[in-house]
């Protein structure tokens, strides 16, 4: 492996943190292996993103504002991600650890042969080879793993590096559309329930809800306030949506998404087994619950004792008076 | 209609093998759901589990030359033994409880060279379309692609079904078919020597002790407690 290759996710021109996180580990990697740093951005409002991307350290920028990209599933995206990796050689492809980021990983990791790793917490490179680090089996356990072969796909966590602006060269290359390429799963219908939220994968702060928080509507009020109020993203136990207060893409835990978000806060969550494994890794958990003997006593940094639905919104208060004295 | 599912019976393959069943039941007499798996003998059992759902027979690549596959030769293996099998549809489950890492669906619609609707929360056959409603982060999408092809499930899908008594005796009379790496004549090694990646340590997490847990007088006071905390720590 020489070159590092980045998959850019951007939100109508605007790149996604992970994205420039993975950038600017991808640098040091590349540094490592003696290659350069391709970031390849594709879709509606790629050339916007673009110009942000010039801040960060790539060498090369590609970009392709093809139709198809946005019309078909997928399969349009790791045809260009297929051409950029077989053009620059032996490389390593960083893609964010998201539903839709491992989706891409696992397909491109099967047209280049590669090897294939998730939840990405520490990338290095020790004799031309590059080793990943990512925790396992709900936490409990952390791995290495070195890829063997031309090519490997890493998924990276979210939050686990910095962003560190820096320009690189950042010579634009326009993609040429693959050739003899058809494809097949039509984009239909595009439903976004909640505009301008990010999954919980991906956001820096999580505010969870459980069994405690008595039903739908605090996941609505109070917990997204809080979120909102922090710059995070809404989560929940497996109670909460087995009960159907919040649907499944917010569950965290064994059924649900595996997160290492810098702060963590529980609501009303005792924080069993299930749950545990889904948030372990999380900087800092902090548990709000009326019972001081849950579980989540166990291994979380702070568990305040009381009433959640007085102590969210004072909490929501204090966090804005914070943030607007700041600015 | 033919329809796989993978490894062994987690609770995700349930809701696949339950969306399968479904399906079959829609599409009429002649269609058929197999269980697809790779997993050595003792799999036997998981598989009668789904047989006793409702599916009419499996298959098992059970060889030793499997252990240790990654993603990669996993997925490599099972689209060689569908491919053969002859399918419409291929369904399978979103994530493994061990690794949870829901890679395979999309690795192994790449290898059967068909188009992989991933993250369905909902799953329709129409005619030979079929339709899908894709979970996202903000919401969901909805997509379609021609058969044959393969759909990834979430547990937002359906309430997989209880095998029946008569389920489970029927079971015993399936037919689980047994199959071997040196029938798929695969044109590389999968399992430990195939696997794309090498472990080379395991490392204890670092240690998380108890919390320090503090009893809140009211609202303001929890509120004041854990900005003072927050502050500590430097998030806010």
């Amino acid at each position: 492996m020489r070159d590092v290759i980045v998959s850019i996710e951007h939100t109508a021109g605007k790149p996604r943190r992970v994205s420039l996180e993975a950038l600017s580990q991808a640098k040091e990697i590349a540094a490592a292996l003696g290659g350069s740093v391709h970031a390849v951005v594709l879709g509606k409002g790629a050339r916007e993103a673009a110009e942000t991307l010039k801040g960060y350290p790539a060498d090369k920028i590609h970009l392709s504002e093809d139709a198809d990209i946005d019309a078909f599933l997928l399969d349009p995206q790791v045809d260009y991600l297929e051409s950029v990796a077989k053009a620059a050689g032996p490389s390593l492809v960083l893609v964010p650890n998201t539903m839709v980021g491992r989706d891409i990983g696992s397909r491109l990791a099967a047209r280049l042969d590669a090897g294939l790793t998730s939840d990405i917490v520490g990338l290095s490179v020790d004799g031309g080879k590059v080793a990943c680090v990512s925790p396992k089996l709900g936490g409990i356990t952390v791995t290495t793993c070195a890829f063997r072969g031309d090519y490997g796909v890493a998924a990276i966590r979210p939050n686990a590096f910095k962003a560190v602006p820096g320009a690189g060269a950042g010579e634009i290359v326009e993609l040429a559309k693959p050739a003899g390429k058809t494809y097949a799963i039509r984009i239909d219908d595009e439903v976004v329930e909640a505009a301008g939220e990010l999954g919980v994968e991906e956001a820096s702060t999580v505010v969870s809800g459980g069994r405690g928080v008595g039903g739908p509507e605090p996941f609505k009020t109070i917990l997204k306030d809080l979120a909102d109020a922090l710059g995070g993203a809404v989560g929940a136990s497996r109670a909460a949506v087995d009960a159907g207060w919040i649907s499944h893409g917010h569950q965290v835990g064994q059924t649900g998404k595996t997160i290492g978000p810098n702060l963590y806060i529980a609501v009303g969550i005792s924080g069993a087994i299930q749950h545990k494994v889904g948030m372990r890794t999380a900087g800092t958990i902090v548990a709000i619950n009326k019972d001081g003997t849950v579980p989540i006593g166990e291994f979380a940094d702070l568990l305040v004792v009381g009433d959640l639905f007085e102590i969210v919104p004072q909490l929501t208060a204090s966090v804005k008076e914070l943030a607007a004295a700041h600015t | 209609m033919r329809t796989g599912v993978e490894t062994v019976l987690n609770p995700f393959d349930e809701y696949a093998i339950e969306a399968a069943l479904q399906v079959k039941e829609k599409a009429g007499a002649d269609a058929t759901v197999t269980i697809v798996t790779m997993a050595p003998d003792s799999g036997k059992e998981v598989v009668r589990k789904a047989l006793a759902m409702g599916a009419d027979d499996a298959l098992l690549l059970s060889d030793a030359g499997c252990a240790g596959s990654d993603v990669w030769g996993t997925a490599y293996a099972l689209a060689a033994a569908i491919k053969k099998y002859g399918f419409d549809l291929v369904v399978t489950g979103t994530q493994s409880t061990d690794a949870g890492t829901g890679e395979l669906p999309g690795a192994l619609a790449e290898y059967l060279g068909v188009p992989g609707l991933t993250y369905a929360r909902k799953l329709e056959l129409d005619g030979t379309t079929v339709r899908v409603e894709r979970e996202t982060d903000t919401g969901y999408q909805k997509i379609s692609a021609p058969l044959p092809a393969l759909v990834s499930v979430t547990k937002s899908a359906n309430e997989p079904r209880y095998p029946s008594l008569k389920g489970i005796m029927g079971a015993k009379k399936k037919t689980i078919a047994a199959l071997t790496l040196a029938e798929l004549a695969l044109d590389r090694p999968i399992g430990g020597d195939g696997a794309k990646t090498e472990l080379i340590e395991l490392a204890d997490p670092p240690a998380r002790g108890k919390a320090r847990i503090v009893e809140a007088a009211d609202g303001a006071d929890g509120a004041r407690i854990i900005v003072e905390f927050l502050k500590e720590k430097k998030l806010i």
